[in-house]
């Protein structure tokens, strides 16, 4: 491969594209035939190309600060990571076993927690959860479902073996960029589009609204859906008007909307107050209305806990949802699988220790130089330790930390996680990246077609929030067939 | 569609109509200027002084001359009408509506920031670059609004836009208007009578309703005929009448409306009714003036029947629909 960069022979993780003879795997030898015919002037070209487009067409995030709002593009990478349909059909089936399992232990804790019964999920990681919410313990929302929006993240190890890291229940983002990948590819290499058999993937919007559109508390009439934002001044604000417009729904903030004595919500419109029927929100459960929650939000809604709590209004992921958004109950969902569907796990979990449990913590402990250690509660990678990169006194530190709340940390291996090759100084390296498709749930259930894949775009990191660093990549699911 | 939305929409449309304005105006004095004599002058402060900028523009700038004139109209982002701020403030308020536009419609007006923020000091470096760089900020505004009649729904949301763009476009007319008072000339100039009529052709330039002009009205630009045209014309889109007609036109596509569209109606029948072809130049200065003030009450008007129609607390049990029709 004339174009692979030299970092390629030190390279011990697997590579998406590339075997270990650095020859195109079977399904990105179309691409390979592609790239090798351009030259590196072309090749640069075309970069810039990309680069332009992502401004034409404002996919930024913005920094804002006193001395200004500052416009980054959204950092992308033109080499598509690629994978086998046959391949992804199975990981797809084992995201919507996963969520399936996770709605139903969602809905058992808010009820008669008979998997606590039965001593298959034990009480006391309920007890120290940061995010059940009391205020939603009786309630069974339709279909029973509480997460209808799922963003799994999911890391190839060495030996190709494809694992769950976490699953994000509350407000996951990121499916507008997967979106916006797609059209960017489209624009500036369309001639690969014919060479190889590449799935879609912009019916997620409609697939959303579907999702959206069942769980409306009015039949018959079409439903009035609302995106419910913290405002511009989030940084996921592009998706929320992004998936608004694509989804030809209102786009509100708290203070758009009034929830009046009749229970029912309403939308400060130009020709009066108009009902809601759904409500996608994506403020955390704490925002969401002062009445129950945080009594000085100024992001949510007076009243829309009871708005949802007497069904007057359809509410996407369900207030309280997040309680199984927790790294210590992730360790449990495979149980959660066998317990409530009576099924193996199509899908693995990242081996986990449990801090709470006496063996398993001084395990942790004695090998913290080897562990990568998460807080249960947090994510975009806050509050956790890559141990084999820490520094002896943060390691002690951090000890100190597990064992004061030891029932608030879980540890797993670090995995060497896939590399796919990404365009450096006109080279192909290799960098580090994971995957995270989007799996809805309403009436019926739906997984992306492959997600959004993020890349380390520094040389050896593992980091791949766009916060820190990192791009991403269109990620291509393909007809083998046609190799 | 959400009164919050509905401000934005409104908001956005005036400033894109704003920037495409102050565009025009600065190309077409420049044009005049390199026709008018020796001894004849044109102070640049003028423009700054029609925009109603005056003030703001002393407080930063020591001294009134074309540089520092250009500066403050097309990219100091203190003065809020420049240009480079219109445009800005424009793509945050569509930024907040992409879901009631059409979709290529951000990716425009992100283009024209875009173009706007690269070349808007290029802009201020020379006649040429200026000319160049403003007129393809007027033609990308034209596309914009090509963008509106031809692919959005004739909505709300649209007659909003159209709403704003009148607003706008009313009050910037009355204000080219008034730049000829502007213009001083030697008293025994013999070249008086046709230099005049440099200056109001140049005024009808900036409107791009010089040929318009010449074909509807006449081949000879003469002041009474050029105010008449630009005040009463219906048959002219920029002209007073007809955007306060254009305004009247949405609000009756628009929901309760019956409480306000006399406003727009009787400005449009006192208009229609003055005599402005005999004005003094003082007169009508005092006029014009007079007419923004009254695009200023339609402008409250709308703003606080549409879009700041919820105070808070506001419930809706006892705000319906139909008591926010009927009642006053």
């Amino acid at each position: 491969m004339k174009l692979a960069s030299d970092e390629y022979s030190n390279l011990t993780a697997y590579d998406e594209l590339l075997d270990h003879n650095l020859h195109p795997r079977p399904v990105a030898r179309p691409l390979f035939d592609y790239l090798n015919s351009l030259d590196e002037k072309e090749l640069s070209a075309r970069r810039e190309a990309v680069e332009a487009t992502i401004m034409a067409m404002g996919i930024t995030f913005t920094i804002y600060s006193e001395s200004g709002n500052i416009d980054r593009a959204w950092p992308f990478d033109p080499i598509p990571r690629i994978m086998g349909r046959s391949e992804w059909d199975r990981i797809q089936a084992g995201l919507k076993q996963r969520l399936t399992a996770l709605n139903l232990f969602i809905n058992d804790l808010y009820n008669e927690q008979k998997i606590i019964k039965d001593g298959v999920f034990p009480a006391e990681v309920l007890t120290g959860s940061g995010n059940f919410r009391p205020q939603c313990v009786g309630i069974t929302p339709r279909f029973g479902v509480w997460a209808h929006i799922c963003g799994t993240d999911l890391v190839r190890d060495r030996d190709g073996t494809v694992y769950v890291l976490e699953d994000n229940l509350r407000v996951p983002s990121g499916v507008s960029y997967m979106l916006e990948n797609r059209q960017i590819m489209k624009r500036i290499f369309p001639e690969v589009f014919r060479t190889t058999n590449i799935l879609p993937v912009d019916d997620y919007p409609t697939q959303l609204y579907q999702t959206l559109a069942a769980l409306s508390p009015r039949s018959g009439s079409q439903p009035v859906i609302a995106v419910l934002t913290p405002g511009i001044y989030n940084s996921a604000y592009f998706e929320h008007s992004y998936l608004a417009q694509q989804m030809g729904a209102y786009l509100v903030e708290g203070s758009d909307l009034i929830v009046g004595s009749d229970d029912v919500v309403y939308m400060k419109n130009i020709s009066g107050m108009e009902r809601v029927d759904v409500i996608y929100r994506r403020i955390d459960d704490n925002f969401l209305d002062p009445e129950v929650f945080n009594p000085d939000s100024q992001l949510g809604v007076r009243g829309l806990m009871r708005a949802w709590r007497n069904g007057k209004v359809g509410i996407a992921n369900a207030p309280g949802a997040g309680v199984a958004d927790d790294k210590v109950v992730y360790a449990f969902v495979p149980q959660m699988i066998r317990y409530y569907l009576d099924q193996d796990p199509i899908l693995a979990n990242v081996p986990s220790y449990l801090c709470m449990y006496d063996d398993q913590r001084d395990y942790v402990l004695a090998n913290l130089d080897k562990l990568v250690v998460k807080p249960a509660n947090e994510s975009g990678g806050y509050g956790m330790i890559i141990g084999p990169r820490a520094t002896p006194e943060e390691r002690a530190q951090f000890a100190k930390l597990i064992r004061a709340n030891p029932r608030n940390y879980m540890a797993q291996p670090t995995l060497d996680i896939s590399t796919a090759p990404t365009l450096v100084d006109g080279k192909l390296a290799p960098r580090h990246l994971d995957l995270r498709p989007f799996v809805l749930q309403s009436d019926k259930l739906y997984a992306t077609t492959g997600g959004l894949t993020r890349v380390a775009l520094r040389k050896g990191s593992l980091v791949v929030n766009s916060s820190q660093g990192g791009g991403s990549k269109d990620t291509w699911i393909v007809e083998e067939g046609d190799q | 569609m959400l009164a919050r939305a509905a401000e934005n929409l409104y908001w956005m449309a005036r400033y894109l109509e704003r920037a495409e304005n102050t565009a025009r105006l600065i190309n077409s004095t420049t044009h005049v200027l390199l026709d008018l004599p020796h001894g004849a002058s044109f102070g640049w402060a003028n423009l700054v002084e029609i925009a109603g900028l005056d003030s703001l523009f002393k407080k930063n700038y020591p001294q009134a001359d074309e540089q520092a004139i250009m500066r403050f109209l097309i990219e100091d982002t203190d003065n809020p009408s420049s240009i480079l701020s219109c445009v800005q403030y424009a793509r945050e308020n569509t930024r907040t509506l992409r879901e009631v536009l059409p979709a290529e419609m951000w990716e425009r007006i992100n283009s024209l920031y875009l173009y706007v923020r690269e070349n808007a000091a290029i802009a201020c470096r020379s006649r040429r670059d200026r000319y160049m760089v403003l007129n393809n900020i007027i033609e990308q505004r034209h596309a914009i609004i090509g963008l509106v009649s031809g692919t959005m729904a004739h909505d709300i949301a649209y007659q909003i836009i159209k709403l704003g763009r009148n607003v706008e476009r009313a009050d910037m007319t009355t204000r080219i208007l008034d730049l000829n008072s502007a213009v001083q000339f030697p008293e025994d100039s013999v070249l008086h009578e046709t230099l005049m009529e440099r200056v109001w052709m140049s005024t009808l330039n900036s409107l791009s309703a010089y040929q318009t002009y010449r074909r509807l009205v006449s081949m000879r630009v003469r002041r009474s005929d050029v105010i008449k045209f630009l005040l009463h014309d219906m048959r002219f889109p920029r002209s007073v009448e007809h955007c306060l007609s254009e305004i009247e036109n949405c609000l009756r596509v628009l929901p309760r409306s019956n409480q306000l569209i006399h406003i727009p109606t009787q400005l449009r029948h006192d208009l229609a009714q003055r005599s402005t072809e005999n004005l003094s130049v003082a007169e009508l200065h005092l006029y014009l003036d007079r007419l923004q003030a009254d695009f200023g009450v339609v402008h409250t008007a709308l703003t606080q029947h549409y879009f700041h129609a919820y105070s808070d607390g506001d419930n809706p049990d006892k705000k319906s629909q139909t008591e926010i029709e009927f009642t006053k």
